[in-house]
């Protein structure tokens, strides 16, 4: 096994070095294209149509290979009908289909989780600090396995440079490391200049509040045994402004709906 | 003879009580989803999808066979694990003393990305060298790996045989190769594959 992960990892790294070296002579063939068509340009007095658009075209076009102009997408379909599926599980079950028992009670599973996420949207304020919600970007994802059931997604943005990002997700693997973040205290204590992670609390709730040059502000609560709550606010003036848009959540609330202690 | 029967009878037993137990985790979830109570409804299919894991594993190691060339199966140490999580499912039976043993991991996403591994050859998945070679058991692409010798100089070896999202390992010491291929075949691998799958 170590072996195949090796083996894996260096064939990553190996291809990295080849990907360089096509994105650099594309370049440089563009820019060399462009030098040579100024020259043109001037001598003939006459403009050349940019060999970026012609070269696409050719390459979209080369072996014959249609291209897409247009189509009507995928249609949204209902999540799984929950009772059905309970229904077809117990159906399956009592016939010794345990393969297909099992496939139904996933497809609750899923429905009853997508359902869950959408309450939860609901729930959510309309405004945080001043950012009214995108529900363009809502999203809430359920996957088959347990290790990852739901994640709930909610944007609040100014549509310019503002944006705080709440994701509610049920994970008991990350849930589970963020808690062990607090078991250990040492984890907390800082080189006594910059201090971009520490300890906090949001409405009773012990919590972990990080700063990124790059990415800004992230705030993380663990709710309950399995679920936790990210704000990932970019753009925000300080910390304080960061907790005033986390305490707009009722974090009880999402605690009861996941079905939390 | 007598031992053999209070075994059949337990497990008659188990199986029946699981069977009341999924009937009445899915009778939970619908009554729980009926009066609105999401997060009460998921935990009860949950425990749903556990009992069905249990009942699988359970089915899975009655098809297993009773011996492994001359190793009798250690059926006080046989194990079956359900977890509605990253792990999947795990069946466990082993053989004689040696440490030979069949383990099957199913549903889980693990597997799934492990699979890919084995169906690569070029990161030493399905391919030949000095100690691995594929192979055929009952038409499924199955990887076989000599694992070395045992004390007494028999080589130890390692069978995979990657399903979708489950997996089939057995690990068989201090046997030559045509007895691993042939102990692999006597595996009903076709009503195993239907009900991991």
């Amino acid at each position: 096994m170590k072996r195949i992960v090796f083996l894996l990892g260096s064939s990553v790294l190996l291809s990295l070095p080849q990907f360089g070296h096509a994105q650099l002579l594309k370049k440089l063939k563009e820019k060399a294209n462009n030098a040579v068509n100024k020259v043109v340009d001037n001598k003939t007095g006459v403009e050349t149509t940019s060999s970026n658009n012609t070269e696409s075209q050719s390459e979209a076009t080369s072996g014959n290979r249609p291209v897409n102009k247009g189509g009507a997408g995928l249609k949204n379909t209902a999540p799984p009908d929950v009772n059905a599926a309970m229904e077809d599980a117990n159906k399956s079950f009592s016939n010794k289909s345990y393969s297909d028992a099992r496939y139904a009670v996933q497809q609750a599973l899923v429905g009853i989780e997508i359902q869950l996420g959408h309450q939860l949207l609901k729930s959510l304020p309309d405004n945080v600090d001043g950012l009214p919600k995108d529900t363009t970007q809502d999203r809430v994802v359920s996957t088959q396995w347990g290790w990852n059931n739901m994640t709930i997604q909610r944007v609040y943005s100014d549509k310019k440079d503002k944006q705080c990002t709440i994701t509610i997700g049920n994970n008991i693997l990350y849930a589970g490391l963020v808690n062990s973040y607090f078991g250990n205290a040492y984890a907390v204590e800082s080189n006594g200049k910059d201090q971009n992670v520490k300890q906090v609390k949001v409405q009773g709730n012990k919590a972990i509040i990080s700063y990124d040059e790059n990415k800004g502000y992230s705030l993380i609560v663990p709710v309950g045994q399995s679920s936790m709550v990210v704000w990932e606010c970019i753009n925000f003036a300080n910390e304080d402004e960061v907790m005033n848009a986390a305490n707009a959540f009722n974090i009880d609330n999402i605690k009861k709906s996941l079905g939390e202690k | 003879m007598k031992k053999y029967s209070i075994f059949i009878l337990i497990l008659f037993f188990t199986t029946a009580v699981q069977a009341q137990d999924f009937s009445k985790d899915i009778a939970d979830a619908k009554s729980s989803y009926s009066s609105g109570k999401l997060a009460d409804a998921h935990f009860s299919l949950e425990q749903a999808i556990q009992e069905i894991d249990m009942i699988v594993g359970k089915e899975v190691l009655k098809l297993l066979p009773e011996k492994m060339n001359d190793m009798a199966a250690t059926t006080k140490d046989d194990q079956v694990t359900a977890n509605v999580g990253f792990v999947g499912a795990t069946i466990h039976r082993s053989y004689g003393t040696t440490g030979s043993q069949i383990e099957i991991i199913s549903n889980s996403p693990l597997i799934t990305s492990l699979n890919a591994f084995l169906n690569m050859p070029f990161v030493g998945g399905m391919m030949r060298n000095s100690t691995t070679k594929v192979v055929k058991i009952q038409g499924y692409k199955s990887r076989l790996e000599k694992q070395g010798d045992n004390e007494n100089g028999k080589p130890n070896y390692q069978l995979q045989i990657p399903f979708k999202n489950a997996l089939i390992s057995i690990t068989a010491n201090g046997m030559d190769e045509n007895s691993v291929m042939s102990f692999a075949n006597s595996i009903p691998l076709d009503k195993i594959a239907a009900l991991i799958q």
